[in-house]
């Protein structure tokens, strides 16, 4: 656990805390509504936790690497936002990957619209948002965000 | 049982892949379930944290204080707020839907929870840190400064793009033949009293229904108060 999840779950202990104290019957309707919702949830995310290791044996970190550092920079950076999209993989294994693909001197577009679409789009939460959200927001939020994340890219390429 | 496979559909599809695998290349299958033992972990952590978050914002957080801070008139404000919510967050992605619905639900624009997404997935700040050292403090920052404009304009986008009635909220179950007036939305501004006084009036700044059973048939005083209802607060089940 990183330093700021500690701190948001002594924050939110300490606030439930203070909740049940201050009005018991309260807190413990809406934790039975966010339960409700949660509950709704719970399938799907363990199909979305499934699912990633899956990917991640087809498509492991070393092919990705391969991807992001080819040549032709365009393709590579089309091919590395798609990649991203597709799988989800933590930040303490993604940043020493580009940093290390970086160091070897492949250009810096696809990495950063890797990074961006890893964590922005996702094909394996699509599934949920578009049922928590409605189709047309899960739609538009990926879709926006994938030009964004190409667009992002390239304006980096262009200052560094 | 095809409705609750329905439901789960995407879970079942999952497990049906990992059979597949099993059967095809056991190794692998084995491989893919060690690799998912990260992110179960990571659900762990966070996902009670959601939990207990969502409930607490439903209970503490007034609607009022969710719509003037996030919601569609919240303007240059809410966008600050949005991003430093989605900045100080923790865990991936979908940790961020169940809060980001409850948010909603009480009033929050479809901007700004584009906004909490977006900045929820990539701008987390224990995040930067690692960005800064495995790559450079420079890189860091200019990756920063675009993205957060990116997800400004991405947010205005899809607000032009989805509207609230494309988002599926569920409605809590009503009684047949009833009115219902959700007391956690309603913001007391007496429209309802206005538009049918034979039936609403407001006391301690909260609408009632004077008559809770619609005996039958309602006014189109009645529905068009539902209309009105500026936080949707009102329901009627005929």
């Amino acid at each position: 656990m990183d330093i700021f999840t500690k701190g948001l779950w002594i924050i939110t202990v300490s606030w439930f805390i203070i909740s049940m104290k201050r009005d018991k019957n309260r807190t413990l309707k809406s934790m039975k509504k966010s339960k409700n919702m949660m509950g709704n949830m719970l399938g799907q995310i363990i199909g979305i936790l499934f699912l990633i290791g899956l990917i991640l044996t087809l498509i492991p970190p070393e092919m990705i690497k391969e991807y992001l550092g080819s040549s032709n920079t365009l393709i590579a950076t089309i091919v590395s936002a798609l990649i991203g999209t597709i799988t989800l993989i933590p930040a303490f294994v993604a940043f020493p990957l580009i940093g290390s693909i970086v160091d070897m001197g492949a250009s810096i577009v696809p990495s950063v619209a890797f990074l961006t679409t890893l964590t922005m789009v996702g094909i394996v939460t699509f599934n949920l948002e578009s049922r928590e959200f409605g189709r047309r927001f899960a739609i538009a939020r990926n879709g926006i965000s994938f030009v964004f994340a190409i667009l992002i890219a390239l304006a980096m390429g262009v200052i560094l | 049982m095809m409705k609750r496979l329905r439901k789960n559909g995407f879970l079942a599809f999952v497990v049906i892949a990992y059979i597949g695998l099993f059967i095809i290349n056991k190794e692998k299958a084995i491989l893919s379930i060690k690799n998912s033992g990260y992110y179960i972990k990571e659900m762990l952590t966070v996902m009670p944290l959601v939990f207990l978050l969502t409930a607490l914002i439903d209970t503490w957080i007034p609607q009022e204080t969710i719509m003037d801070y996030l919601g569609d008139g919240s303007g240059v404000k809410g966008s600050f707020i949005s991003i430093f919510l989605g900045s100080i967050s923790a865990g991936p992605i979908y940790a961020a839907f169940p809060v980001c619905k409850t948010l909603l639900r009480k009033g929050a624009s479809i901007f700004n929870i584009v906004v909490i997404l977006s900045s929820w997935a990539v701008i987390k700040i224990p995040m930067l840190a690692n960005e800064a050292r495995f790559l450079s403090p420079k890189f860091m920052a200019i990756r920063w400064v675009f993205t957060t404009i990116g997800i400004i304009i991405m947010g205005y986008m899809v607000s032009k793009v989805v509207k609230r009635d494309d988002i599926p909220i569920e409605e809590e179950a009503i009684e047949h033949g009833k009115i219902l007036i959700k007391e956690e939305y309603c913001i007391g501004c007496g429209i309802c009293a206005k538009i049918a006084p034979g039936y609403f009036e407001i006391e301690n700044n909260r609408a009632i229904a004077i008559d809770e059973n619609i005996h039958g048939g309602v006014d189109d005083d009645v529905d068009k108060a539902e209309e009105k209802c500026p936080t949707r607060a009102i329901a009627i089940s005929k």
